[in-house]
């Protein structure tokens, strides 16, 4: 017999409506008795709690940091809205700021722009086999690997950059890239970061692009489009739905960027080159200053909360239609 | 559709679907395939490389003699100590995201399948763990962990990385659960099969593609991740790889760039050949993340 005396009445009291696909919604349907609906219960136990201990009261918990002076160590006071106030007034918040804008605009126009480009490239090559597989290989590097591989290739003396420049004779090119003046070491990053990211972009891209209907693209052939006005006018139309996906992850992704910074500037020369992600982890675990980093990590998260408002009811809408 | 504009699109098979295509592109194509290797080739050549003769000539000059590589990585390994963190991301991979399939998918099943209350709420409830920055995280589970003793221990890593490879693996779980026909189910409770039954030899068994996806991408997160391993750890043996590679680069930097790159290679190796052998799946799963917002 079953361990559970839940399923003979569950199997006959929802025969007939087992017949549909099964949804979420149907639990109301589902009428069996008291200790079988208890033991249900059990299956979501390990998760639940699991979840709600180490993400959601850590993220509650931080909010309410964010109203203190907490140092970390001993009693905190409510300080209301001050670590917030704070923040318009602090100029190492405002180079973060800034930095944050370089990082979304350089992901955006590299990772993504550069991405659709190598996708469109690699569709139409019988190369693109080979190719995907290399643009794709440092996606499968940790992104602090990445920023230790790429410290090094910056380095000014022995560095590969430095040294190719000076022997194709642009030796004038040459740069110290990571403690050069702001925002040059934010943009040198930006490209180590976009070398690890481009792969998975241009693969998502490339799917969006086989999933693309025929018919629409011959007839604009047919019809004489070619080159840069099919793509622009037909193709990139019908791309939409995945360049929207594509644009979504590369924005809220590059609001959160941390591991390359940490492992080649640690945010400096100087925190010249911090992001909002650097700057809440230098001020809650380098100075201390607990409750004015909570409030960084709350703006973040309002930041990238409201960036992906629209982008989370498309998700949503798309979860309720299971 | 009539036959003459079935013949001309039939004709145009032959020119590129998306329809941009010069050789010159080709060129450009290749050239910056090359351009991404240029790393890869830093990555590989430098750790073959003694100390003074990587101080001495460009990252382009070949190694004098590439069994050096062995001597690197055994400094990387061992007296660097690269080699715990190894060991303890191997642990806490194959910990977590084993642990994390096993409750996102007792959880999916229960809301999919045991008809609790208010399944999409509980489903809600625990997908909102991946919308947060994490930088929401961190303090309170420092604090948490100082305060329990959790602190640099592994069962506080395991934990952790347990708890944040749910989420996805919930989400992915219970949109496959909801497509397996209830028949299945109904035929195996009038062979008189218990819940658990169902869910540990029907259910799970047939998730094997999802799950084979879940474990290869919450491995890997896992083994990559840096910011949780730097708050929660401090100690050789408990801390990540990825945090004991950065603690290594700081001390080794400037006089051994040759071993905190075979550092980067053994930290990175692991990830790459589970890349090579499973790349398929790699790619399954990458149209899942992105189908998942």
């Amino acid at each position: 017999m079953s361990r559970f005396p839940s399923a003979e009445p569950v199997r006959s009291g929802g025969g007939q409506r087992r017949l549909r696909l099964p949804t979420d919604t149907r639990s109301g349907a589902v009428s069996g008795p008291l200790a079988a609906r208890l033991v249900a219960y059990l299956y979501l136990v390990p998760m639940v709690v699991l979840v709600g201990v180490f993400l959601l009261y850590p993220a509650a918990d931080t909010v309410w940091t964010s109203l203190t002076d907490s140092t970390g160590l001993g009693s905190a006071n409510f300080v209301g809205v001050d670590n917030y106030v704070n923040l318009i007034h602090d100029s190492a918040f405002k180079t973060s700021f800034l930095n944050t804008l370089y990082w979304v605009g350089g992901v955006l126009l590299l990772q993504v722009g550069l991405g659709l480009l190598m996708a469109l490239v690699l569709s139409s090559t019988s190369l693109g086999k080979a190719l995907k597989g290399i643009f794709y290989l440092p996606a499968t590097i940790s992104a602090a690997a990445t920023g230790v591989i790429w410290f090094f290739v910056f380095t000014p003396d022995q560095g590969i950059l430095n040294s190719s420049l000076r022997f194709v004779g642009l030796g004038g090119l040459t740069h110290s890239w990571l403690t050069a003046d702001p925002p040059l070491n934010t943009w040198s990053m930006i490209v180590a970061f976009t070398w690890q990211g481009l792969g998975p972009t241009m693969l998502l891209f490339l799917v969006g692009l086989q999933s693309i209907p025929r018919e629409p693209i011959e007839a604009a052939l047919v019809d004489g489009a070619t080159g840069f006005r099919l793509f622009w006018h037909v193709t990139l139309p019908l791309l939409r739905p995945m360049t929207a996906v594509v644009v979504g992850i590369s924005l809220i992704n590059s609001f959160k960027v941390f591991d390359i910074i940490w492992a080649m500037t640690q945010g400096g020369p100087y925190r010249s080159s911090e992001t909002l992600a650097v700057t809440m982890y230098r001020e809650s675990f380098v100075s201390f200053h607990v409750g004015y980093g909570a409030s960084v990590a709350v703006l973040l998260t309002l930041i990238v909360l409201v960036l992906s408002i629209f982008y989370l009811r498309a998700m949503f809408r798309r979860i309720e239609k299971y | 559709m009539t036959g003459l504009t079935e013949a001309a699109a039939g004709a145009t098979f032959e020119r590129p679907r998306i329809g941009v295509v010069r050789p010159a592109l080709h060129v450009w194509a290749l050239t910056l395939a090359v351009l991404w290797l240029v790393p890869l080739f830093v990555l590989v050549i430098t750790p073959m490389k003694s100390v003074p003769e990587y101080q001495d000539a460009s990252q382009w000059a070949l190694p004098h003699d590439p069994l050096e590589l062995f001597h690197n990585l055994k400094t990387a390994w061992t007296s660097a100590g690269l080699g715990p963190g190894f060991v303890a991301s191997l642990t806490y991979g194959l910990t977590g995201a084993a642990l994390a399939i096993v409750f996102g998918s007792l959880g999916a099943y229960a809301i999919t399948r045991l008809g609790v209350r208010l399944g999409f709420f509980w489903f809600i409830l625990v997908f909102s763990g991946t919308i947060f920055p994490f930088q929401m995280y961190l303090i309170p589970l420092f604090t948490m962990y100082t305060d329990t003793g959790l602190y640099d221990t592994w069962l506080g890593m395991a934990l952790f990385y347990t708890a944040i490879a749910i989420p996805f693996c919930l989400f992915v779980l219970r949109g496959f659960f909801s497509t397996i026909p209830a028949e299945i189910q109904d035929a195996a409770r009038l062979d008189g099969a218990g819940d658990f039954r169902i869910y540990w030899r029907i259910f799970m068994p047939l998730a094997r593609g999802p799950i084979a996806v879940l474990f290869l991408f919450q491995f890997t997160w896992i083994w990559n991740d840096l910011l949780f391993g730097l708050v929660l750890s401090t100690s050789d043996g408990i801390r990540p790889i990825m945090p004991s590679l950065l603690g290594m680069q700081g001390v080794y930097a400037g006089t051994g760039p040759p071993i905190v790159l075979a550092g980067a290679l053994i930290g990175s190796l692991p990830t790459v050949i589970l890349f090579l052998l499973l790349g398929r799946y790699l790619l399954r799963g990458l149209t899942l993340t992105a189908g998942q917002v």
